[in-house]
């Protein structure tokens, strides 16, 4: 889940829980704060009536009468003054039933006794209950929407400022890790951000790749020195040993041997010709503007290597169309690549097996190539090193330097050109050499003139 | 014929020197940029081999210089550098030919051939070996007026060998040859085999073949 979905969740959850918990105790506080906003007022009158009576006199109220009492039209608030005996003394409020004009009613009512002249008096002061919690219903719908209203409101600001201040982190993302080749060659620009945490990834990240660059600078330059220095020494001994060749006075056995000598420093030579060739070409020093026809090509390899197939008695299938035009590539590096390829086809292949060769455009407008060998397969653990260096899976025979595949691949890399490979051991193994229409090296299709018969 | 070999490599000039010796030429080493540049001065050559890596001076440089006082004179760069720039500029500046160490001296010595032949307009390329005449121009192999079909790599084998004849060429020397800068996984040893047996094959059909000799642990041979 995305970050900023998991906090948007989040403060979203919690909100509504607050919310909740709110809701559920807003009832219970609505009725608490009414009742007590009803014990201030009947307080509040209580004061007023005895103010009045301490400035003019119970009589004020009586008027004459024994008794006080006056309620409201609709019976929902009442007050009684009346004399009692000396010894009675009241200061509550409670809830209680009176009897007015006949109708039983239930009231919130204030008893408090005072002394006015000598005599004792009980006043009474009373509110329906039912008008105390009339407010209740409204006023917790009103506090509902209030709240709903700020809880979205809210939300949509969290969103807003989650997406703002997540945007450095996509950024970093996309700009470091996504849609990066490898080596990273271009520089890089830290991302705009004043979130710190966010600084600290970015500089992290940068400072990684830089290692990372730097380490891989270093291995292939240190391949690319190496077999530069050992060039010279193979010169030599190569050189020494074709003039003591060319010696007139060798015997057949020393011949031999030095003959024996020759073979061995020519495979050293071709060792470090190839691990030139792969940094060479991992440091882009070849030329990417050549066109070359695939059929062509293929026709050529069958040619250099045909002997080996008469060896082995291996048929060979080609069938690849003669319109298609391969463009932006090097055309000895793409020989190589083919050559080793079908090479390999015909190394680890059966006495009388079979080679197919075949090509095929793709619904996405890519070009396919196939080479298909009838061989002694590749295990499926070893397939994801076969094109490692000095990686040799097949162990039988004559296996090599183990350079080949290798160097098929840095060849395809340097040509965006996609190499899969399916195996099946003991049975086959196939190569799929895929150009992508958008990638460096591509291919067209030459539409060939009809000749008018 | 007049080389001047500019090589630090000790050793591999004295190499290079030895070989060429025994074809008859005159040969002269200069270990530094200075000694290449005093030797240009003093003499004349018919060819200067230029390592392009001195120790005290780029290559390059020397055979810039060199045209001047030796204009006459053919240019090999020999070097370890095989970057395209350096093969360029080295061509662009008036190079002949260009040798990627390492090479065969064997290889080095065709070289000199083809640009002396080249230079010194040496047309005729007709060579007879047997009952054969071997155009080295059109590339064909010639009997009685009738040309015999070889492949590139048949026929670049016969032609090398005929151009070192009486010698006997290695296995290796020959792939060499053949496949220039080309980068092979293996050792494939049967190749050249196969390639003298198809020569012989499509030559026997006219006549006989003695002269193109197998030296048995050693390599081949066309012997006249």
């Amino acid at each position: 889940m995305k970050l900023s979905t998991k906090l948007t969740l989040f403060i979203t959850g919690s909100k509504l829980v607050i919310v909740l918990l709110f809701v559920c105790a807003l009832p219970f506080l609505v009725k608490h704060i009414a009742s007590e906003y009803t014990n201030y007022t009947l307080l509040q009158q209580q004061k007023k009536v005895l103010n009045i009576i301490s400035k003019n006199g119970a009589d004020y109220y009586f008027d004459g009468d024994e008794t006080y009492g006056s309620y409201t039209m609709l019976k929902e608030e009442f007050i009684a003054l009346l004399p009692v005996r000396d010894d009675l003394k009241m200061d509550t409020i409670k809830d209680s039933q009176r009897l007015i004009e006949s109708d039983t009613l239930n009231y919130r009512v204030l008893s408090v006794t005072f002394k006015d002249h000598n005599k004792n008096y009980l006043l009474e002061i009373g509110k329906t209950t039912t008008s105390i919690n009339q407010y209740d219903k409204p006023l917790q719908r009103f506090a509902l929407y209030v709240l709903i209203t700020l809880i979205a409101l809210t939300i949509l600001i969290d969103l807003t400022f989650i997406r703002i201040l997540i945007r450095p982190l996509a950024k970093i993302i996309n700009s470091r890790l996504i849609n990066r080749k490898f080596p990273f060659k271009d520089k890089q620009q830290s991302v705009d951000t004043s979130t710190t945490d966010f600084i600290y990834l970015d500089e992290s990240l940068i400072l990684l790749m830089n290692q990372i660059n730097e380490a891989f600078h270093k291995e292939r330059e240190f391949t690319s020195n190496a077999s530069h220095e050992l060039m010279t020494p193979i010169s030599i001994l190569q050189n020494k040993m074709e003039n003591l060749l060319a010696e007139e006075n060798l015997d057949e056995s020393t011949s031999v041997a030095v003959v024996e000598m020759m073979k061995t420093v020519d495979r050293l030579k071709n060792i470090t010709k190839s691990l030139l060739l792969i940094s060479r070409i991992e440091n882009e020093q070849f030329i990417r503007r050549e066109e070359v026809s695939p059929l062509l090509m293929f026709n050529e390899i069958i040619e250099e290597i045909s002997h080996r197939l008469e060896e082995k008695q291996i048929k060979i299938s080609l069938s690849i169309s003669a319109d298609v035009i391969l463009e932006g590539v090097n055309k000895d590096l793409l020989f190589q690549l083919f050559f080793n390829l079908v090479h390999n086809a015909i190394k680890f292949n059966r006495h009388e097996g079979q080679i197919e060769i075949k090509d095929r455009r793709l619904n996405d407008g890519s070009y396919e190539i196939t080479i298909a060998d009838t061989g002694i397969g590749i295990p499926e653990a070893d397939l994801p090193y076969i094109f490692n260096r000095f990686k040799k899976a097949n162990l039988e025979g004559n296996v090599g330097f183990g350079l080949g595949l290798a160097i098929v691949k840095s060849i395809a890399l340097y040509h965006q050109i996609q190499i899969d490979v399916q195996s099946k051991i003991n049975e086959s193994t196939e190569f799929k050499i895929t150009f992508s229409p958008t990638a460096k090296s591509s291919y067209r299709e030459e539409l060939l003139s009809v000749p008018n018969v | 014929m007049k080389v001047l070999i500019v090589e630090d490599e000790k050793t591999l000039a004295y190499e290079i020197k030895a070989f060429l010796k025994k074809s008859f030429y005159l040969c002269d080493v200069a270990h530094t940029f200075r000694t290449g540049l005093e030797q240009l001065e003093l003499n004349q050559y018919d060819f200067i081999l230029i390592d392009l890596s001195l120790p005290d001076g780029d290559g390059l440089e020397i055979l810039k210089r060199a045209k001047k006082s030796n204009p006459d004179a053919a240019y090999i760069i020999i070097t370890a550098r095989t970057n395209l720039k350096d093969r360029v500029s080295g061509l662009d500046l008036g190079a002949d030919d260009y040798l990627a160490k390492p090479f065969y001296l064997l290889e080095l010595q065709s070289r000199m051939q083809a640009i002396a032949r080249r230079k010194f307009n040496i047309t005729d390329d007709l060579l007879p070996i047997g009952e054969f005449n071997i155009d080295l121009q059109k590339r064909l192999v010639i009997h009685d007026q009738q040309k015999i079909e070889l492949s590139r790599k048949e026929f670049d084998l016969l032609s090398y060998l005929l151009l070192h004849k009486n010698r006997v060429l290695t296995r290796v020397q020959l792939s060499e040859h053949i496949w220039g800068t080309f980068v092979k996984d293996d050792y494939d040893s049967n190749y050249i085999d196969a390639h003298i047996k198809n020569i012989r094959k499509k030559l026997n059909v006219w006549a006989d073949t003695e002269w193109l000799e197998t030296v048995r642990g050693v390599g081949y041979r066309i012997k006249k």
